[in-house]
């Protein structure tokens, strides 16, 4: 009996001819750290080789009238970057937060993010022996801003989902 | 993206493997009852993490599953005479029973002793809720029996199928937790499947093609909260369990029976797909029983005489173009089990997850992957037993919600996600 065109191309044999070419370009990820916590765990993560991910921490924010928000981030070597151009130039934005810190400046980055159709990610990584009201809180904050929220306990997930995104 | 090396880690379930060593750690479901309905009825042949065994039930309902070659020659106990408590080997006689003892050695004199000698490797095989289990790991670590709710409520409110899918356990596992898929792949099948249509979530699946997630850690396993809008500022909320290290559920639709799902490794290159439903509370109807038979939900027809899906690789799934054209399915392909059957097995037998290019909503993939390797480095290296083996792990329900803004649902659907005797599933 002949096999099916579906039969045969699902075969390991033919999986050797898959077109081996690179199927995406590399993609900038910004990683921001959205509080001193949460900075200290971005500052261990960037050590790591990564494909050009921008790892960012300490923002600090001026209201200029209006809606019009003027906004830094610091990235790890103490250069202030300008939050628009980095948003602007992310295809992901990665959003990590400690649990039961101050996540308020979320808005703005999330802001971006709708302005420039980029998904934002939020972490909310959890301290010691935290309660989970402390989580609760850091999740209130980010939930209406974040296409992916999730609650991140270790380390090495973080990195984890880095690797998973090529960042 | 994995790397090969832990594409590899992940995939492979053989003995030794690591990923393997963590299989090996919980009670599987590997037949049906059905299939070894009665005392001495035919054996039969199983493969399960690359091993392969012969089940039978022994002329006093003793349940055995052993080592399929005889220790003679290594024929097949496929063909033996499955009589007088044990089976024997038609080639030279050759008897084993349930625990893969040989008891007969005819060339030889009984006194001889020489049968003692002899046993197979043999597994524990139990049978709980209509289906049978075995546990492969060490006796030592034993976990306790299945416990899942399907499992559990009286034979009338559930229904269990399983299907050979010709691919790798992860990547049909990794659709389970998938929730992103079912506002396209099967959006045909919302509101014509006689076990999905009806539901007032329905609408909510079908209005929003961009859910946002939420994963948060279980003890088992993880969460999954895939959010959708709803009326009033609030969510509409399905909540998918999973539960290490193959354990699925789907969020229930209505009053619909529930279902969900159990990936188990034949090999590294086929799986078998479990697929069941049951209600917590009532019988299942003989309109939703006939529906589940007739390949409707999760479930699929068959190959008659085997549990190939009948729409399979060997007749290009009896795909319909003129269906997806007109929009009765999205892919051409009838059936949610086999849709999601057809594409996963598409990817080929064992995924290439160096080339994929993962977004950020499929961290729920992300985090189950990364919690797999984890645990199997773990009970490889340092002997530590893997998350998901405890009572209250199986305990869990899949859950659809409405909720204001400012809850999550982990606490705000808490109970809901709690398998308890008597009470309703929580659902929309």
């Amino acid at each position: 009996m002949l096999l099916s065109e579906s039969a045969r191309v699902t075969t390991a044999q033919e999986a050797r001819f898959r077109i081996q070419t690179p199927n995406s370009k590399p993609r900038a990820v910004k990683v921001i750290a959205l509080d001193s916590e949460a900075a200290r765990l971005v500052d261990e993560i960037s050590k790591q080789p990564w494909n050009g991910a921008a790892f960012f921490k300490s923002l600090s924010f001026e209201q200029s009238g209006g809606d019009n928000v003027k906004a830094w981030l610091n990235d790890l070597a103490g250069h202030t970057s300008d939050l628009v151009g980095e948003v602007a130039n992310a295809d992901c934005v990665v959003v990590i937060a400690g649990a039961g810190e101050d996540a308020a400046s979320v808005s703005v980055i999330a802001e971006l993010c709708n302005h420039y159709h980029k998904t934002l990610v939020a972490l909310v990584v959890p301290q010691g022996s935290y309660d989970q009201d402390t989580v609760d809180r850091s999740l209130k904050a980010l939930r209406p801003h974040a296409k992916m929220l999730v609650i991140a306990h270790e380390r090495d997930y973080i990195e984890a989902m880095l690797t998973a995104l090529r960042a | 993206m994995l790397k090969k090396e832990q594409n590899d880690l992940v995939t492979q379930t053989g003995p030794g493997t690591p990923m393997g060593d963590l299989f090996r750690a919980y009670w599987l479901p590997i037949l049906l009852s059905e299939e070894l309905p009665e005392n001495d009825c035919p054996p039969v042949r199983v493969k399960v993490l690359s091993e392969r065994m012969i089940a039978f039930r022994d002329s006093e309902g003793k349940l055995g599953l052993i080592d399929e070659f005889c220790a003679h020659r290594g024929v097949s106990l496929w063909f033996g005479r499955n009589e007088e408590c044990g089976l024997r080997c038609p080639y030279h006689g050759w008897k084993f029973d349930t625990t893969g003892q040989c008891v007969d050695v005819p060339s030889e004199p009984e006194e001889s002793g020489y049968a003692k000698k002899i046993k197979l490797k043999n597994y524990p095989l139990i049978e709980k809720g209509g289906v049978l289990w075995t546990y492969m790991g060490p006796a030592e670590t034993t976990p306790p029996e299945p416990e899942w709710e399907f499992a559990t409520v009286p034979l009338n409110q559930s229904f269990t199928s399983k299907r050979l899918q010709e691919n790798n356990w992860l990547q049909a596992m990794e659709g389970g937790i998938d929730s992103s898929h079912v506002s396209f792949l099967h959006r045909g099948d919302l509101n014509n499947d006689p076990l999905f249509k009806g539901a007032a979530g329905n609408k909510y699946n079908l209005a929003d093609s961009k859910p946002v997630f939420e994963v948060v850690e279980a003890p088992g396993g993880l969460y999954i909260g895939a959010r959708r809008n709803a009326e009033d500022g609030k969510f509409y909320w399905r909540i998918t369990p999973w539960v290490m290290p193959c354990f699925t559920m789907v969020p229930p639709r209505g009053d619909h029976p529930i279902h969900g799902h159990f990936w188990v490794p034949i090999d590294d290159e086929t799986c078998t797909a479990w697929s069941f439903d049951y209600h917590p509370t009532r019988p299942l109807t003989d309109t939703e029983r006939q529906a589940m038979k007739d390949g409707k939900g999760i479930h699929v027809r068959y190959v008659p005489g085997t549990y190939r899906p009948l729409a399979n690789k060997d007749n290009d799934y009896l795909i319909d173009r003129e269906a997806q054209k007109a929009g009765r399915t999205y892919s051409g392909v009838e059936g949610i089990g086999m849709q999601d059957a057809s594409l996963q097995e598409s990817m080929g037998p064992i995924c290439d997850r160096t080339k994929e290019n993962l977004v950020g909503t499929d961290n729920g993939i992300i985090m189950a992957r990364h919690r797999l390797m984890r645990a199997a480095k773990a009970l490889h290296e340092k002997g530590v037993l893997p998350p998901g083996r405890t009572v209250d792990d199986m305990k869990v329900r899949s859950a659809a919600v409405i909720l204001p803004p400012d809850q999550h649902y982990k606490e705000a659907a808490k109970e809901a996600l709690i398998a308890k005797v008597g009470v309703k599933q929580t659902s929309v």
